[in-house]
């Protein structure tokens, strides 16, 4: 089933409403009139029957009555919708001043009744007191019944007229109340991977929607910011390769152009070799991030004492730190649930990192807290402060921040922190950088549970 | 000792297999599945390099047929693909090994030794030695024309892998996974330290050098009588 769009949605509901004010409106009307009516109808039979009642006094008998009718009907004759029906103690009918009357009960009290298409208000009493002949009034009220119908005809046609009137009305202030959405919905249908530029014009919306546009905005932001982000990626990826395989193509060929001694020969390929293996370490590497972006790096959980892990680590790392005259120190101790592999990898970029840029004489502090909901684990080093606005940036794909290392140096690609960010992220941790006070610190946040 | 290449792409095949032939393996190399799986069956290989996208049958096809065939020939996978479904798709078939291509084939050489030492005696040797180098596993000694050489835990577990494997290239990879625990390409020059620091213990002090860089691939332990 097709959903009913929001508009009609509206409108049927403006139609809704009021019909049912209408109506209720309507009802109570015709109470009140049918109620007042029914009072003056009340007030008019009780003043005739008491003047009915004092021509009538003394009646006990057929005989009687036949002398008082002509005074009866004399006085019947001022009034035509009136009508007199008497009956004897015993409920015979004695005398109808018009054919036609409906039966009426005897009980005294008001009563309504019809006859022959024609209503009648009746109200009965006793002539004199008990055991005596029973006078009723008729009232012929048909054309107060007529009006009330026609009220009722009235209410009905204004229900009906008034709730298609709001629906109408209602359609077209929700199609001009709900402007503000089609736009949003045209801009989203405008957006493309050309134009992640474009925004809402929040100021211009109502209220209620510049929550919604904000966060449209927000997301066309992230989408343009990730958009960016990868195509820089691939060109990078495109420049990056460039180098090697443009310095493979000139060294071969300059090989190839004349006969060379074995010794040359094999130099040349030791050189290519160099390059190839770069090229290949950054395919790798670039394999890597990308199954990290697509979410199919997967980390197993395996219990591990972040000490020992740490101590392996710089175990690993003494030989280069001691060349470097950079001290390595840890402390503090935490278990975690991680993948070994994956988080050494992680730590072990942190800390190839951090020895390019500590001096000699320098130190690298690796310390583990533990914290409520996980632990912290911060790779510090001493050195030449960096840029605060440059450190978000370190984490980027290709980003060095030392340009001198820029190219032909074989070892660094540039790819190490995006790597060790992708690992974090998918243990669920974050990573950030800080630099003051002669210390630049990395700072991991990994939750235990 | 025989290996079977199947490797549809020709030049990968054929450098593998001159690669292993100058190693001092028989290397015999098929281009399809078919062929490769009927070479496979009835060829008493030592080790199979299969790689999974294959012409006619792929690389796991014949793994499940030579497995069902009550084979356990040593699988070594080739692919192009790293997908973590497929490495461990691969082992559960029965697979050995796993390299992902772009490798190096120092890489690819060590991990065959390594798969077909796995078959080989698995008694440990606690004396192991060259030239005039010797290392006592037990006694954690080591002595170079008699001489007591010091060395740091890692380094003697340097020098024992260099010791077991001698006469093979290996990769800085390979030894810093199995010394260090460290499985990951490294952009780092730890290795060359290490081995630079080993060397000063082992080797500086005599003519007769034992540990030697193969430029571009690893490092190998040997005796070169030159």
């Amino acid at each position: 089933m097709r959903r009913l769009s929001l508009g009609n949605r509206l409108a049927l509901l403006f139609a809704a409403c009021t019909a049912v004010v209408s109506l209720l409106a309507g009802v109570l009307f015709s109470r009140a009139s049918e109620s007042h009516f029914i009072e003056l109808d009340q007030q008019l039979l009780s003043g005739r029957l008491s003047l009915m009642r004092q021509l009538l006094e003394g009646v006990h008998d057929r005989t009687s009555l036949n002398t008082r009718l002509p005074a009866l009907q004399a006085e019947l004759s001022h009034q035509a919708d009136l009508a007199v029906r008497i009956r004897g103690n015993d409920g015979r009918l004695w005398f109808d001043s018009q054919p036609g009357l409906p039966d009426s009960p005897m009980t005294p009290g008001l009563n309504t009744l019809t006859s022959d298409g024609a209503d009648y208000r009746s109200l009965s009493e006793a002539l004199g007191g008990e055991g005596t002949p029973n006078l009723t009034l008729f009232l012929d009220i048909t054309h107060h019944q007529h009006f009330l119908q026609r009220m009722q005809r009235l209410i009905w046609l204004t229900v009906g007229l008034s709730a298609l009137a709001t629906a109408l009305l209602g359609a077209w202030a929700a199609r001009s109340g709900l402007r503000p959405l089609r736009q949003m919905g045209e801009v989203a249908a405008g957006v493309s991977a050309r134009s992640l530029t474009t925004r809402l014009p929040v100021a211009q919306m109502p209220v209620e929607l510049a929550d919604l546009a904000n966060t449209v905005n927000a997301m066309l932001e992230r989408l343009d910011d990730a958009f960016q982000r990868l195509s820089a990626f691939s060109s990078d990826i495109a420049h990056e390769l460039r180098t090697p395989l443009s310095n493979l193509l000139t060294h071969t060929q300059v090989t190839l152009t004349r006969p060379r001694s074995l010794e040359e020969y094999r130099e040349a390929l030791h050189g290519n070799l160099e390059e190839l293996q770069w090229m290949a370490q950054l395919v790798n590497d670039m394999l890597y991030l990308a199954k990290a972006d697509n979410g199919l790096l997967m980390p197993s959980r395996q219990p591990l004492a972040l000490e020992d892990e740490v101590g392996a680590l710089l175990e690993y790392y003494a030989p280069l730190a001691e060349d470097a005259q950079v001290r390595l120190s840890h402390a503090g101790q935490a278990q975690l649930e991680g993948d070994r592999h994956m988080l050494r990898r992680a730590l072990s970029n942190l800390l190839d990192n951090a020895l390019r840029f500590t001096p000699a004489g320098g130190e690298i502090r690796l310390k583990i807290e533990r914290q409520d909901s996980g632990v912290r684990l911060e790779v510090a080093n001493s050195g030449e402060p960096i840029d605060p606005a440059l450190i978000p940036r370190l984490f980027d794909r290709f980003y060095r921040a030392d340009p001198a290392r820029h190219e032909g140096n074989s070892e660094h690609a540039g790819l190490g922190l995006a790597i060790t960010q992708s690992i974090i992220k998918a243990h669920g941790g974050t990573i950030h950088g800080e630099s003051a006070q002669g210390w630049t610190r990395f700072v991991i946040e990994l939750p235990t549970a | 000792m025989k290996l079977l290449i199947v490797e549809d792409q020709a030049k990968t095949g054929q450098y593998l297999c001159q690669g292993l032939s100058e190693a001092g393996f028989s290397a015999e190399l098929a281009t399809d599945g078919n062929t490769g799986q009927h070479l496979a069956l009835t060829g008493d290989y030592a080790l199979l390099i299969l790689d999974v996208m294959l012409p006619g049958r792929d690389g796991w096809q014949i793994l499940q047929a030579v497995r069902a065939a009550g084979l356990d020939t040593p699988v070594l996978f080739l692919t192009a693909r790293d997908a973590v479904e497929d490495r461990v798709h691969g082992l559960e078939l029965g697979a050995d090994d796993y390299l992902v291509k772009p490798f190096a084939f120092s890489e690819l050489l060590a991990r065959v030794r390594t798969l077909l030492r796995r078959g080989g005696s698995p008694t440990q040797e606690t004396l192991l030695g060259v030239a005039d180098l010797s290392l006592d596993l037990i006694r954690r000694r080591v002595e170079r024309a008699g001489q007591r050489i010091d060395l740091t835990a890692k380094e003697f577990s340097l020098l024992e892998l260099l010791l077991r494997r001698q006469g093979e290239v290996l990769p800085k990879s390979l030894i810093a996974s199995q010394v260090w625990d460290m499985n990951f390409e490294s952009d780092t020059n730890v290795i060359e330290v290490a081995i630079r620091r080993l060397r000063l213990k082992v080797d500086d002090a005599h003519d007769n050098k034992l540990i030697h860089t193969v430029r571009g691939m690893g490092y190998v332990l040997e005796e070169r009588t030159a």
